[in-house]
């Protein structure tokens, strides 16, 4: 089946069993490899995208439901990487493995587009389903306050 | 009072949809003779209206109709998602949600973890997430987890508890809509909710009938 | 742990940049700035460093280790696996400081798997610490022979000249020449001799220990860091494989009908079955090879398998939890032994006693084993997330039966390692598939294939029991432990050997007359397997557990009672220690001895920071642990709270770690964040229990680990500045937090867990 979908600025035409997860449209059809599989079961938020602004877990979005919208992935959350959030992840060194900073960079990129002066709870809850295992979360809610704004803590 | 004349509403969440034919056809099959509130019903029967027929009076058999619609109220696959706080439940003895998510200022999650950002317009087999068209909470007004029949009973037809819905609204929303629904077709590895939506609403409609009376506190299905 | 590894074994001049450093991912210093271009996507096969494009560019090239080129761009060769830990901005920095580079000009280049580079394999927090001055004679010979260069076109004497910021100035006459102009003449001088390449005095290492630019930081945050995962070349299938659910079982029959009917499916193969001991072979089980992941996913689940549970089709955890208690009961080899602890257990005004038991930890890396092989004829391409190149390479090459040098690996960024990508198993997969296939495959791992077969860290119960005089001072420690070692998954073993107990149980500095240590036989069912700090993970937790029960019994503050239980600041020497030899992680002990004032020295100050005393008179719940591992110290307060969703949480935590001298401080300040995240995954969540073989658990939902509100907001980290030699970091800071939040629970709740998870045992 042939889907139309706008991904990162440009339509795109992906031609997939409907059902399949948006994640492997992406990557494997599409080639955009920046969105992660972490769990296949909406449970880790390392595959975290934007379709029509909302944060979706890609692993589990047949593709279908993005046949005629807009989805955002890491490739596109700025042009040249400088997106506020993405140059706080940077100066604070937040990344380790950098393998779930995708998904942790595009559920905060929606948090603050919602909410621009997020409290501190607030960033919890939003990245509360965004797993880090090798346990970078201080600086990732640093970086987010850094990225708002927000004093140092 | 009348409780039929009154306005009520629900916008609960968990309770009706489509009916399923062949397996109502299956779970018909039901005793004829009066049935008491507290006769335990086991497995995934649920005994439609026809089965309360026996008792005379109407105020009683609409307590009785609605114990026995209770069976599916009460249930976890309805009540996970009627919680009495924040955080939703899942699985069978209700524990909290895994990713933990919150309820949300409307019911459907916070930005980043909302409702709609996992769960689909159906059933995921593979990825094992249960899905259905608006999937959300019910508000926290509307909260079932830990309340007797009655007080659902109660609820139901309280307006500032229900969603504003009519009593006739509430028989509509429960026979066929489509979250309500859910719980009958849950997906691989759930225990679905006992009966079938049909049956189901035809418990409400008949409660609704015989009055909207409520069971005593201590009555459980 | 191995023997430490020699580097540069033989004089390896090759004219050029060294052509197998075409690994995925090439940076920068600084990265920000510039445009960092991890390749292996768009169907391009991916090597970031062209062979034929490099080879045209000679320069200074004495070793596999760095490249100076014409114009002066130096490039450095990073021969560990990037997996979180930062290697590819600190191991570089080493080189780059000795030869004097400025940093913005070097660009760096992750090594395929190659012997010449030494060992590769990215374990046992070894890579600064084994490599600190191998790396920096690398660094020093290049820029030997670029200051008798200078020197030469100068006149003037080698020593009068020097090598910073990218030139080589003469002193006395401040000439300058750029590294660039040096590199044609350097590279036909002779390559000096080990003995005769001087290292700069630590002073002149300017970038050693401070904050550091962060190479991969711009890769990360923009998506292009290539994974395992992210490699794409022409004609590639993907594998999902159904796999036996214990190790060593079989497929009896399977119908590949219902896959092959799957579009987008193109081939079921079945893979042989294992023999024990399983090493890295695949574990086995019925590969569906697809045009996409998806399809091949589908296909599996469409699949109908029988199997044959096999030798180990009947495990059952808490069955074995028994066995081990059993074990423990009838005592082991002595691996440990001072004094008399039985006379002395006999003596004992009293004697407290304690059972403990951490079960099987998978490692759950967030990405997934990946690993793609090419088979073509006699040669064989590979792309892995691996942590250890050369065993996937030596893997490969013996499956295929053709001589290494056959087998090219490229190392991808890891997304996350922590012990389960040291092992070459992922690798064979796709290598026998892609031989079947005859087309490039790449194996795809799900989450739950990660937590059912991953090589698990060893379940383990210990016993231990204090004799207390009458004044309460603890006269004798009997320590046993019992668990099924690594060693298992590689021969058949019944149990630990006594080196196994050289983790947290042999170096433990104890100051007390009678200590006997002993291990007890396990026999392993499923793959046992490394995981971040390993063994130290359920001795640590033992062992601090146990010292505040002492303190409690004695009705005392826990950190008096672990300094007394420490002894006063000193070397503690075999003889003390009570033992024969101690593997030391592989260093000798002349220069990391047992240092009981440096596990002195954590716990003064980890308590300092937590104001210990101050904090628990207000109330707060505070736990206490510290251990020594991989030659390093680290110590660990832990505060608990009670939380009405999640019974109780940490709310703050302090670590602290002596390692010596550090090369990347931020780097190992965030693994030292990290490690306390994993902690408390370990303490609260962890585990996985099996069934008739089968592991139980399959997700994150019920294969926990931390997410970011069960790690505290206040979260304190400090290193101890050292100018001593370089220790292990990625590993340490773990062992203590468990203990630690342990300790504090008791203190919140009065309950006394002596079992992880400590969730699962709590009584609300």
């Amino acid at each position: 089946m042939t889907i139309r979908l706008r991904v990162n600025g440009v339509d795109r035409t992906v031609d997939a069993d409907p059902e399949m997860p948006l994640l492997w449209a992406l990557r494997d059809i599409l080639g955009l490899t920046g969105t992660k599989y972490g769990c296949g079961q909406a449970l880790c938020g390392a595959c975290s995208v934007h379709l029509d602004g909302q944060v979706v877990r890609a692993c589990v979005t047949p593709v279908r439901r993005a046949a005629g919208g807009a989805v955002t992935t890491i490739e596109g959350l700025s042009p040249d990487g400088n997106h506020p959030l993405q140059r706080a992840w940077m100066e604070l060194g937040v990344p380790q493995c950098g393998f779930c900073q995708a998904g942790q960079l595009m559920t905060a990129a929606a948090l603050l587009k919602a909410k621009p002066r997020p409290t501190d709870d607030e960033i919890d809850q939003s990245l509360a389903a965004n797993l880090c295992r090798c346990g970078t979360y201080p600086r990732i809610r640093a970086a987010v306050r850094k990225a708002a704004g927000l004093p140092e803590k | 009072m009348l409780c039929a004349m009154r306005r009520v509403f629900v916008a609960v969440a968990i309770v009706a949809a489509v009916a399923v034919v062949m397996r109502a056809a299956m779970l018909e099959a039901k005793p004829t003779q009066v049935a008491q509130p507290t006769q335990p019903v086991t497995g995934a029967r649920l005994r439609g209206p026809e089965a309360f027929a026996g008792i005379a009076d109407p105020a009683e058999r609409s307590r009785a109709l609605f114990l026995e619609a209770s069976r599916v109220l009460t249930h976890p696959r309805c009540i996970n998602c009627h919680p009495a706080g924040d955080v939703p439940h899942q699985g069978m003895t209700l524990e909290l949600h895994y990713p933990p998510v919150v309820r949300g200022p409307k019911d459907r999650g916070v930005v980043g973890v909302e409702c709609a950002g996992c769960h689909q317009d159906r059933n995921l087999e593979l990825a094992r997430v249960p899905g259905a068209p608006s999937w959300h909470l019910a508000p926290i007004e509307m909260a079932w987890v830990g309340k007797s029949p009655r007080a659902i009973c109660e609820q139901m037809q309280d307006p500032k508890r229900n969603g504003g819905k009519t009593l006739a609204q509430i028989v509509e929303h429960n026979a066929h809509d489509k979250l309500v629904a859910w719980g009958w077709e849950p997906g691989a590895g759930r225990e679905p909710v006992p009966g079938t939506q049909e049956q189901f609403g035809r418990l409400v409609a008949a409660w609704v009938e015989t009055g909207a009376k409520c069971p005593p506190e201590e009555a459980r299905p | 742990m191995s023997e430490r590894p020699v580097l540069i074994t033989r004089r390896s001049f090759l004219i050029g940049l060294n052509l197998s450093a075409g690994g995925l991912a090439l940076g920068i210093f600084p990265a920000w700035s510039r445009a960092d271009e991890p390749s292996g996507k768009s169907g391009k096969a991916p090597t970031t460093a062209d062979a034929a494009e490099e080879a045209k560019a000679p320069g200074l090239n004495p070793n596999p280790f760095v490249h100076v080129g014409f114009d002066g761009l130096v490039t450095i060769v990073c021969a560990r696996s990037e997996m979180g830990q930062g290697v590819r901005s600190s191991l570089p920095v080493l080189i780059a400081d000795e030869l004097g580079a400025t940093l913005a000009r070097v660009k760096v280049v992750q090594a395929d798997g190659d012997a010449k580079y030494g060992d590769q394999n990215t374990d046992g927090s070894s890579s600064v610490r084994n490599f600190f001055d191998d790396l920096r004679r690398a660094g020093a010979t290049a820029r030997q022979m670029l200051v008798a260069a200078a020197a030469q076109r100068w006149n003037v004497q080698p020593d009068t000249c020097v090598a910073h910021d990218h030139v080589v100035e003469h002193r006395p006459t401040k000439r300058t020449l750029a590294f660039g102009e040096l590199s044609a003449a350097a590279a036909k001088l002779p390559i000096p001799a080990e003995k005769s390449v001087t290292l700069r005095p630590r002073a002149e290492l300017h970038h050693l220990g401070k904050e550091l630019p962060f190479i991969d930081a711009a890769a990360y945050v923009t998506g292009k860091a290539a994974y395992g995962a992210d490699v794409r070349v022409p004609e590639m299938l993907i594998a999902v494989i159904a796999r036996p659910p214990a190790v060593g079982g079989k497929v009896l029959h399977y119908d590949p009908a219902p896959a092959l009917a799957v579009p987008g499916v193109k081939r079921v193969i079945a893979l042989p079955a294992p023999k024990a001991p399983y090493a890295f072979q695949a574990w086995g089980g019925v590969a569906v090879l697809a045009e996409n992941t998806w399809a091949a996913m589908r296909g599996r689940a469409a699949l109908k398998i029988t199997w044959d549970a096999g030798e180990n089709g009947t495990y059952d955890s808490d069955a074995y939890r028994r066995e081990l208690a059993a074990s423990l009961q009838k005592g082991g080899t002595r691996a440990r032994n001072l004094g008399d602890v039985d006379a002395a257990l006999a003596k004992a005004a009293r004697v407290i006693d304690a059972e403990y038991y951490v079960p099987h930890l998978p490692q759950m890396p967030m990405e997934p084993p990946v690993a793609m092989a090419h088979v073509r004829g006699d040669r064989c391409e590979i792309w892995a997330s691996t942590q250890n190149p050369q065993e996937a390479r030596s893997t490969a090459a013996k499956l295929l039966g053709v001589p290494e040098e056959r087998v090219t690996i490229h190392v991808t960024f890891l997304g996350g390692g922590f012990g389960r990508k040291s092992k070459a198993d992922f690798v064979s997969e796709a290598v026998l598939l892609s031989k079947e296939a005859r087309v490039p495959v790449r194996v795809q791992w799900t989450r739950e294939d990660d937590v059912r077969h991953a090589y698990y860290n060893a379940v383990s119960t210990q016993r231990l029991r204090a004799g207390l005089d009458g004044r309460g001072k603890v006269v004798a420690w009997l320590h046993r432990t019992a668990f099924p070692p690594i060693g298992s998954t590689f021969a058949k073993v019944k149990g630990p050997t006594a080196e196994d107990l050289q983790q947290g149980v042999l170096d433990l500095a104890l100051d007390v007359p009678n200590v006997r240590a002993e291990a007890c036989a396990a026999t392993a069912h499923v793959r046992i397997g490394w995981y971040r700090s390993v063994y130290n993970i359920f001795h640590a937790f033992a062992i601090s557990s146990f010292m505040d029960e002492i303190a409690h019994a004695r009705g005392q503050d826990p950190r008096d009672v672990l300094y007394e239980l420490i002894g006063p600041p000193r070397t503690v020497s075999l003889a003390d220690l009570g033992i024969g030899k101690l593997p030391n992680y592989g260093a000798p002990l002349a220069t990391h001895p047992v240092d009981a004032g440096r596990l002195h020295g954590v716990v003064q100050r980890v308590t300092e920071l937590a104001r210990w005393n101050d904090r628990k008179r207000e109330g707060r719940a505070l736990g206490l642990a510290a251990h020594r591992s991989f030659l390093s110290y680290a110590a660990c307060v832990a505060s608990v709270v009670r939380d009405p969703e999640r019974t109780v949480r940490v709310d703050e935590a302090w670590l602290v770690l002596d390692a010596g001298t550090i090369v990347n401080l931020d780097r190992v300040r965030a693994q030292l964040q990290g490690a306390i995240a994993m902690g408390i995954s370990n303490a609260l969540f962890g585990g996985v229990t099996m069934k008739k073989g089968a592991t139980q658990e399959s997700n994150f939902r019920d294969a926990r680990i931390a997410g970011i509100r069960d790690v505290p907001r206040k979260l304190h980290v400090e290193i101890i500045s050292s100018d001593g030699p370089p220790c292990g970091v990625g590993e340490p800071g773990v062992p203590p937090v468990a203990p630690a939040i342990a300790n504090a629970i008791f203190a919140l709740t009065g309950q006394r867990i002596r079992e992880l998870p400590l969730l699962r045992a709590l009584r609300v």
